[in-house]
């Protein structure tokens, strides 16, 4: 978006990019069109309700525009909590939820992510978990837990294999986060 | 004495829901002359219907006074009801206690059940001065009118022609075919206009029961179903139709230019013209307004000589004309021509016309590249301006970007409250056309509403979706020009929540759909109203939605009120079928609730004969004096005689003056 559409908040249709639908058609959203702006995604919608601005509806009325600065500058896709509950209610099986994450999908191919986010891949990549509490070990034995979960954490073979997978997605071609295998220790944790 | 049984109707809670239905009864009861009174949940079904049969039947009552819903609807019912029970069906009196005091007073219990006392008071008080009448009958002319050429009154010639009747089609075009014919393409199976009009346009022209009658209008209509007298002015085209072949070498011949009305405006026709290339009939027509009289030959007088040829000059179009139709030294009579027709029953298909853009100011009217959907069909037309090429009017370069906006004057306080109905459906339809013929064009349509009801009509609409046209809610506000005929389109996309703006090469708008010019006049010419919206009004939205208020003239297609083809198509079908009832039976029952004149009392002075609307009243010479005598079968029982008459010997039966003077009576105690 222009300078001056960011001051007057009139979004330009003009400078829309037609492009866009075709993209997240490919990159999973292959529903998109099916769409009528009925709302009910957005009436189930979590994201509705914190205050974010484009939640399922919105990001796909954009997406149906071409405004794909407006979606890139603005970090609400980032807030799906991927409860799917819009792709459950949806009456015209748009799946609103696999539109957010094609979305997102095209906001890493611009770089176009929080930074939170990029801690939380790293996360993913070093853990498994996108979110890891590394210092929650000692609370979890004192409830009778193991001071690591029965998951990749704690199974370096496993923790490898997802590590492998990861490195075949589009993630290692975009350098976003480190993924030399030299740097990966056993014991890392955030 | 009479012996007056008064029926309540509960109209299940319509009425009763308002109107304390046991008090009125007991009310009743005690009127004078009222032999028994009942009430009952609904008076029109059988069970209702049955108590007055029975009540008649055991001799206990010989007027009726029945308390229900409208005599519009149920009088009928009723008068059956007593015919069946062996009493004259003109022994009943209905009061409307639902249409004039259950439904306006919902709110007020007390005051609705007052005034159905007073009501049925009145009614009752009236009933106990009825006659019994007989009913008459009248010779139904074999023939019917329809009046307009589009695919309406098409269908509906055609079909009472199929059936064997003499159909007279009035058309004010050189050519029927309305507002179709300018069609390109049509929803929601794409089939192309012209393809599927023109042979029905054939078929009408050249079927041996339909006399045509275009570039001709109503006049005058007078009598009643079964002997309608209408008055047709054939226009002048000052061409000699029987000679005109239709070649077209006058129309090539003639230098003059006049927007193109056909075309929307979007070109120039000729002052001498044919209507368009498939035009039925195919004929030539002068409009002489703007014709220019080439060589100083102004119809009607002798060509001058050339001074040394010593041949006749004529004007071009004269010249041009292999077959003489176009001969400017006949006299011609501007007025054309009025026949008279003698119709049985009469079809009303007048269509519709499209609003035009110019009141809208917001959206810029004035540039070349906002146009009406009307005039962007004709662009997309084989046989448009630009012969279907797409072009944009101002530069012809193909639009890259086309925004179309919905409801241009309907939904609107300020023009039309209605719902136009086919503007969404026409929108997709046109949007869907330039999509698949340039998929890379970018085409936005703001809606408020998609309103795609119809059979087929949403998978139509999901269908534009897939091709990837643009949707957006959200009424435009402005359409800017901009340098370069670009235009900026200013809306707030509510689904989006955020004012938005785009820069178009074309704006489209959907404009309304209204009554074709003087519907309201060929209206008052019939006697059938127009509703608020100005179209004509049916006789009952559900139940009779061909007939009118008026016996015998029925309506189709948009002179009712906007309609698909499909949807014009079925309601003309309709019209015909019911206009081809009273025809079938050749006689038709008139009410007996016409005006007599005392004859050894009327002193002949002529009032009454001057303001009959129906011409219905002849002075007549009887023994020595002249003395007003009715035609019974045009007199439509309308009173203005029996009110106006200042000896008070005329008598309208069925609404004597003592009959009216006990209704207000009790009225008003």
């Amino acid at each position: 978006m222009s300078n001056v559409q960011v001051a007057t908040g009139v979004i330009n249709l003009s400078e829309g990019d037609p492009g866009l639908v075709d993209e997240i058609k490919e990159l999973g959203g292959e529903e998109l069109l099916e769409c009528i702006q009925c709302a009910k995604c957005a009436a189930a919608c979590p994201m509705v309700l914190a205050g974010f601005s484009f939640f399922n509806k919105r990001v796909i009325q954009a997406i149906l525009l071409g405004l794909r600065d407006a979606l890139l500058d603005d970090s609400s896709i980032w807030a799906c909590q991927s409860c799917n509950r819009c792709t459950e209610v949806c009456p015209r099986e748009v799946n609103p939820f696999e539109i957010i994450q094609a979305m997102r999908r095209v906001a890493i191919r611009e770089f176009a992510l929080p930074t939170l986010s990029i801690e939380g891949l790293k996360s993913l990549y070093d853990t498994g978990h996108a979110v890891y509490l590394a210092g929650a070990g000692s609370t979890r034995a004192k409830v009778g837990l193991p001071e690591k979960p029965y998951s990749t954490v704690a199974n370096p073979k496993a923790l490898k294999e997802l590590q492998a997978v990861i490195r075949q997605t589009a993630l290692a071609d975009l350098g976003i986060i480190p993924m030399d295998e030299s740097d990966v220790t056993e014991t890392c944790e955030v | 004495m009479p012996r007056i049984g008064v029926y309540i109707c509960h109209c299940g809670e319509n009425i009763a829901g308002a109107v304390n239905v046991e008090e009125v009864r007991k009310y009743a009861e005690k009127l004078p002359g009222v032999a028994l009174a009942r009430n009952y949940l609904f008076m029109c079904s059988d069970p209702g219907q049955e108590l007055i049969k029975q009540d008649i039947r055991n001799g206990l009552i010989d007027r009726v006074v029945v308390a229900a819903c409208t005599p519009r609807t149920h009088e009928p019912i009723f008068r059956k009801a007593l015919e069946n029970g062996g009493l004259n069906k003109y022994l009943l009196e209905m009061a409307n206690i639902r249409d004039q005091d259950s439904w306006p007073h919902w709110h007020d219990k007390e005051g609705a059940t007052e005034k159905a006392k007073r009501l049925v008071a009145s009614a009752v008080a009236k009933a106990a001065f009825l006659e019994p009448l007989e009913d008459r009958f009248v010779e139904v002319a074999p023939a019917s009118l329809v009046i307009g050429g589009g695919v309406s009154g098409m269908f509906a010639a055609l079909d009472l022609a199929n059936m064997g009747y003499k159909v007279y089609l009035v058309e004010k075009s050189p050519s029927v075919g309305g507002n179709m014919a300018k069609l390109d393409k049509t929803f929601p199976t794409n089939d192309c206009s012209a393809c599927i009009l023109t042979p029905i346009m054939v078929q009408v022209g050249t079927h041996p029961n339909i006399e045509l009658l275009t570039y001709s209008e109503v006049e005058s209509v007078e009598g009643s179903i079964g002997n309608f007298k209408v008055k047709v002015r054939k226009k002048q085209t000052y061409i000699d139709w029987d000679k005109c072949t239709g070649c077209g070498d006058c129309v090539n011949a003639c230098p003059a230019k006049v927007p193109n009305e056909f075309n929307e405006g979007m070109d120039n026709r000729k002052a001498i013209y044919i209507e368009f290339p498939q035009a039925v009939p195919k004929r030539a027509v002068v409009d002489i307004e703007h014709c220019l009289s080439c060589a100083k030959r102004t119809i009607g007088t002798k060509p001058r000589i050339h001074s040394k040829t010593g041949e006749p000059i004529l004007a071009p179009c004269e010249k041009a004309c292999k077959t003489g139709a176009c001969d400017r030294s006949r006299e011609y009579n501007p007025e054309g021509e009025v026949i008279e027709l003698n119709v049985g029953t009469i079809i009303v298909a007048t269509g519709y016309k499209v609003m035009d853009k110019a009141p809208f100011k917001e959206y810029s009217p004035q540039s070349p590249n906002v146009i009406t959907a009307m005039q962007l069909e004709r662009i997309l037309s084989a046989t448009g301006p630009t012969e279907g090429h797409f072009h944009r009017p101002s530069d012809g370069e193909k639009p890259k970007t086309i925004a179309f906006i919905s409801c241009v004057g309907s939904r609107d306080k300020r023009y039309h409250t209605y719902c136009s109905k086919v503007c969404c459906m026409y929108m997709l339809k046109e949007a869907r056309l330039i999509k698949e013929k340039y998929p890379d064009t970018n085409i936005y349509i703001f809606f408020i509403d998609v309103r795609t009801g119809g059979k087929d009509f949403e998978e139509y609409y999901n269908y534009c979706r897939d091709l990837g046209i643009k949707m957006l809610r959200g009424r435009v506000g402005a359409v800017d020009e901009l340098p370069g005929d670009r235009l900026r389109v200013r809306a707030y996309d509510v689904d989006l929540g955020a004012p938005v703006e785009l820069e178009a090469d074309l704006v489209v708008l959907a404009t309304a759909i209204e009554p074709a010019p003087d519907l309201e006049e060929l209206g008052r010419k019939l006697g059938i109203t127009c509703g608020s919206e100005g179209f004509l009004k049916e006789l009952h939205t559900k139940l009779y939605p061909v007939e009118t208020p008026v016996k015998g003239i029925y309506i189709a297609g948009c002179a009712q009120g906007p309609k698909d083809i499909p949807e014009s198509v079925s309601q003309a079908r309709a019209a015909s079928s019911a206009a081809a009832v009273p025809l079938t039976l050749g006689k038709v029952v008139v009410e007996p609730l016409i005006s007599e004149v005392n004859q050894r009392k009327c002193t002949g002075c002529g009032t009454c004969v001057q303001l009959c609307p129906y011409s219905a009243i002849k002075l007549v010479e009887d023994r020595g004096r002249l003395r007003s005598r009715i035609d019974e079968a045009l007199c439509a029982g309308c009173g203005v005689c029996a009110a106006a008459c200042p000896s008070g010997v005329i008598t309208l039966h069925g609404f004597t003056n003592a009959q009216i003077h006990a209704q207000i009576k009790a009225l008003a105690c």
